[in-house]
């Protein structure tokens, strides 16, 4: 069975009860359909880049799944009837990641290991740099 | 620093071993190739290969779906 990665969205009122109650509902969809998941991911209540259906933040939960294709036809199905999922994704990959996704990663290396961040951390000052170079093209 | 490198050609950062793996779920690799505007950084000022560049559009374009990254900032 193809494998894939499914992450949706929740609107930011509903307790984090309710939201593990709409994976559990999408994890059931995927078993009665005879697939399976492999991992569970919630990434808590965050902010969104921009509004969402009137939604400034959004829990966000991933799935990875290894289910038949009409599975994930139904589990998109009955996202898009659902009020409480605003938005999903769904991908089919090669292979899950194993262990933690970035997004977890992430918030642990910010707290306990600063110095392996420190190339990335670098990348992140590019911003300003290439808009410095870009300018100084358009001189040339 | 910037000024001194001007003319060198930098490699890939996403080539070579230990490069980073391009993923729509980590905002924080993402956001260094983003300008200010939440526009996608050409690879010309960027270096990225543009192999890597066309997984790079996909991945910030995802994040932007699912609202990690932004389409644009005012």
């Amino acid at each position: 069975m193809p494998l894939y990665e499914h992450v949706f969205l929740a609107r930011q009122d509903l307790s984090q009860a309710q939201v593990d109650a709409l994976a559990e509902n999408a994890t059931k969809i995927i078993t009665d359909n005879g697939g399976k998941i492999a991992k569970t991911e919630t990434w808590g209540l965050r902010s969104l880049a921009y509004r969402i259906a009137k939604n400034r933040k959004a829990h966000y939960v991933m799935l990875d799944i290894d289910a038949p294709a009409a599975a994930i036809a139904e589990l998109e199905r009955q996202s898009n009837i659902n009020e409480d999922v605003i938005r999903f994704l769904t991908l089919k990959v090669d292979e899950h990641e194993k262990g933690p996704s970035a997004m977890m990663r992430r918030s642990d290396k910010e707290r306990s290991s600063r110095a392996e961040r420190g190339e990335r951390g670098d990348r992140g000052d590019r911003g300003d740099r290439t808009e410095f170079r870009a300018r100084e093209e358009e001189v040339e | 620093m910037a000024r001194a490198f001007f003319r060198r050609r930098k490699s890939c950062p996403f080539s070579g071993k230990d490069a980073p793996k391009i993923d729509y779920k980590d905002v924080r690799l993402l956001q260094g190739f983003v300008s200010e505007r939440g526009k996608i950084v050409p690879s010309r000022i960027t270096a990225v290969s543009s192999r890597k560049q066309r997984e790079l559009a996909r991945a910030i374009k995802r994040s932007r779906h699912i609202g990690l990254l932004p389409y644009i900032v005012k």
